[in-house]
């Protein structure tokens, strides 16, 4: 103890999440972690046992809150940064430059052709991302505006949902796909010939197979992991999750090395793809990561995907199926072998996420972690459903039960809320997605997310589209019970997020002993309220005790 | 230089338990030497359910094992797109990619695959139906609309366990089958066995040919030499032995140039070829299809045409 310096923080407001002391002025900051909160007053006495504390008054106007904790992104978010960004809204990127959104198709386009024009090696594949054809009714982007880019390279453009892409007519000759008889990926127009867009996985498979770009490696690579850190600690983002891993032999090292170095600036949790391998050996494998857990870098989830997405029509959804007719969607694993896999680590004491979108995926999932529960209790595993997106009052009823908790996809509520009233869920149904207000009433923990990069990464716009349920065309979803307050969200997206992934005891609020990780912002989200929660500036963060700014905020 | 011929692709679709594994074992261990030596990637959800002889195996590193005979397999671990770009990285790529899909997948999704690679061809989507758990998967409330997507993919029916279903049950399920696809082949098959070259068509150019003949399991081969017959021709006469017709394989040449000709996974194709045609033509099919004389007939060209 002695005479070691400790960093007393001044700040305009501090709102801790901590129920015995919500809101405070001043923290003091020792060794990585809280030493103590509340009045500069309250802190004094620590003084005399504990060796001075040194005042810093640099956020005396701002307000801190614990650092935001993302539950679910996946670090190809960093990966996109390497190409050039060409979606609806303006979005930044991990240096600081915000890429200005595009509001047309014939923009995006002259974009592109600018784009070409300045690249040096005009040959190589020119890749792009974040178009979101859902804002551009009248018609959709075809292989004829890419080929206005250009005839002599590939050209192709990633939308936002990452489900689907475009491509130009090199990259269609390349693939010689135009005689293929298979038209389920590939759009075609009236004439039967083929648009250049590409749906699903077989898009990118095309895509890399043609360029022979590995997005795979690179997705992987430490340098996207950088930019993925970089990225979410400027929406005051201090622990993020990689969402889906499959962790190959020998993966974890690099990692570890890129996370713990001090300028890394933020913690990662990874969750690990829970069928890479047979259940048995996939425990084994688990066990070995969680070897090279440090203090910044955890491997404590493990990850299983069960259906697809709502907006891609492959979430599996309770009959009637789809508003507008579409068949059910996909299984992306067996029922029966998801069973297997939720005993297995169920057994192991291994805390599973399950990505399910669809009721009818939500419902078979809570089947099978039941049985799980019924032949290895365990009262705190946590298992969580991840998206979850259309889960009833019931279902929830059932989660409270069966002591699973949920981490919502709120951000879709306004980036596809419109399409979901119109297209895929209609009215009656499109009110209940994503409800992190019947969650709370049924008592299921809760956390939000963005699963950034499919939307952007940014916790204060995510707690805003719960609060608010206000789609991007300007309607509300639902008829107010689904909405939770501020207060709600922001514990969602703190403590709600940290417990999910079993932090809750580490990071989340600000008490003492706790890390010192805190977001600092322009404002108290508490008193600009629910309408300005998306616009408040993020300053920076603080991990650990180290302190990130943001570049040119105030 | 020679373009490479596109490596065909085979799916093996079916629920748990029909018995993908004890299909995909048995082409495994029938290729070899004495079957033109292919050298086949096979592509699995688990290495421990394939039960390989460990004197079969030559080496075994990651997700990969080799096999003494030149085959590989790899396990898919859930991500089917790196497997597919790990495997088309091999050099030399394989002679065939057999893809045993999970119990769930879509194999016209996974057929998309071939579709969009400038070097893999879909060559066929197979099927099993399990005859003792039919009545089951049928009705499942969850997997219903996945088993009949899966039926209604297959370029050839195989039904399995048959040893486990009474006789009613095999004789009602066959006969749904015949109605619901009349254009598809269908067979019985008992743990696995299978002749590799009704599943997975003729490997090299230059094998050659049995002659006409029985090539057990309900199915008869017939082969012969064409003389330079245009490949409208042909084409429009292969069409007119549907669906008794399976697969069909020639190395041929026209006016156009030399090609060779795949009837595979239900459709025709050419592709250029730039070697020496050896006029080579092999079919396979059902007991139905016109016998060798007839056939021998159908193939050559009349000489007022
Ligand atoms: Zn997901
Ligand atoms: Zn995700």
């Amino acid at each position: 103890m002695g005479d070691k310096v400790s960093i007393i923080y001044q700040a305009k407001s501090i709102r801790t999440m901590n129920p015995h002391l919500p809101h405070a002025t001043h923290i003091a900051v020792r060794d990585g972690h809280i030493l103590a909160v509340g009045t500069e007053q309250d802190i004094d006495g620590w003084q005399e046992a504990w060796g001075p504390l040194e005042l810093n008054a640099d956020f005396a106007e701002r307000s801190l809150l614990p650092g935001f904790i993302e539950g679910h992104s996946h670090m190809m978010e960093g990966m996109f940064w390497d190409y050039h960004y060409i979606g609806f809204y303006d979005r930044e990127g991990p240096d600081g430059t915000v890429w200005p959104g595009l509001k047309s198709i014939d923009e995006v386009v002259a974009k592109l052709k600018e784009i070409q024009a300045a690249r040096s090696d005009k040959d190589t594949p020119l890749l792009a991302w974040g178009f979101d054809p859902i804002y551009f009714t009248d018609r959709r982007m075809n292989a004829a505006d890419l080929d206005a880019v250009s005839m002599d390279c590939a050209v192709i453009v990633l939308h936002a949902s990452l489900h689907i892409l475009n491509a130009n007519n090199f990259v269609m000759d390349a693939a010689d796909v135009k005689g293929a008889d298979n038209s389920e990926f590939i759009r075609r127009d009236e004439n039967g010939q083929p648009t250049g867009e590409f749906l699903g996985q077989l898009g990118y498979y095309m895509a890399m197979r043609t360029t022979g770009i590995n997005l795979l490696a690179i997705a992987s690579s430490p340098e996207t992991l950088v930019n993925f850190a970089n990225v979410a600690r400027q929406t005051g983002v201090t622990t993020a999750t990689d969402l889906v891993n499959p962790m190959p032999e020998g993966s974890e090292k690099p990692m570890r090395d890129a996370v713990d170095a001090d300028d890394f600036p933020m913690r990662l949790v990874v969750a690990f793809q829970g069928n890479s391998k047979e259940p048995e050996e996939a425990v084994a494998r688990m066990q070995e990561l969680q070897e090279s857990n440090s203090d910044k870098l955890r491997f404590s989830i493990i990850k299983m995907v069960a259906d697809g997405s709502i907006q891609g029509f492959s979430a599996r959804l309770k009959w009637p199926h789809y508003y507008n007719g579409a068949e059910n969607g996909l299984w992306y694993i067996e029922p029966e072998r998801l069973g297997d896999y939720l005993k297995a680590y169920t057994k192991a004491g291994m805390q599973v996420h399950v990505h399910t979108n669809g009721d009818e995926c939500t419902e078979v999932a809570l089947d099978k972690i039941e049985e799980a529960l019924r032949e290895h209790p365990w009262p705190d595993h946590r298992h969580t459903l991840q998206h979850c997106q259309m889960a009833t009052r019931s279902h929830f009823k059932r989660m409270k039960a069966l002591g699973v908790g949920v981490n919502l996809f709120s951000n879709h509520l306004y980036y596809w809320g419109d399409a979901h009233i119109n297209i895929t869920m209609g009215p009656e149904r499109a009110a209940r997605l994503d409800d992190a207000g019947g969650a709370l009433a049924e008592g299921v923990p809760l956390a939000i997310h963005s699963d950034a990069p499919v939307t952007a990464l940014a916790p204060l716009f995510t707690a805003w589209c719960a609060v608010n349920r206000l789609s991007s065309g300007g309607v509300t979803l639902g008829n107010g019970t689904q909405n939770i307050t501020v207060e709600q969200a922001l514990y969602a997206i703190t403590m709600g997020a940290a417990y999910s992934l079993k932090m809750e005891n580490e990071v989340g609020s600000l008490e003492t002993g706790k890390r010192a990780d805190i977001a600092i912002l322009a404002e108290d989200p508490i008193e600009v309220g629910a309408q300005g929660l998306k616009d408040i500036s993020v300053i920076g963060t603080m991990v650990g005790g180290h302190v990130h700014l943001n570049q040119g905020r105030d | 230089m020679q373009a490479a011929q596109k490596v065909p692709l085979t799916i093996i679709s079916g629920f748990l338990g029909s018995g993908k594994t004890s299909l995909l074992n048995h082409l495994l261990t029938q290729t070899g030497p004495s079957n033109g030596g292919r050298r086949i990637t096979a592509l699995v959800n688990d290495f421990g359910a394939l039960n390989i002889d460990a004197e079969l195996i030559a080496e075994k590193h990651g997700n990969q094992i080799a096999l003494a005979n030149g085959c590989v397999c790899c396990s898919i671990g859930d991500d089917l797109m790196r497997t597919f770009i790990e495997v088309m990285q091999q050099d030399p790529l394989p002679d065939h990619i057999i893809i045993e899909a999970s119990g769930v997948a879509e194999p016209t999704r996974i057929a998309g695959f071939a579709a969009v690679d400038p070097q893999m061809r879909l060559d066929g989507i197979v099927t099993l139906v399990d005859a003792a758990a039919h009545h089951i998967h049928s009705k499942d409330p969850h997997l219903a609309d996945n088993y009949a997507k899966q039926i209604a993919a297959a370029h050839l029916l195989l039904i399995s366990k048959t040893d486990l279903a009474d006789e009613k049950q095999r004789a009602a399920l066959s006969d749904e089958l015949r109605a619901s696809y009349p254009g598809v082949p269908l067979a019985e098959i008992t743990h696995g066995k299978m002749p590799i070259n009704v599943v997975l068509g003729l490997n090299t150019d230059s094998e050659i040919p049995h002659p006409q003949g029985d090539i057990e399991h309900d199915f008869v081969q017939w082969a012969g030499h064409l003389s330079d017959m245009p490949r409208a021709e042909l084409i429009a006469k292969l069409e007119t032995l549907r669906p008794h017709v399976l697969r069909a394989k020639g190395v041929l040449r026209d006016s156009e140039g030399a090609y060779v000709l795949h009837l595979a996974g239900g459709r025709i194709s050419t592709e250029a070829y730039a070697r020496d045609a050896s006029g080579h033509f092999v079919i396979i099919g059902k007991p139905q299809m016109p016998d060798a004389a007839a056939l021998a007939k159908l193939f050559t060209r009349s000489a007022a045409a």
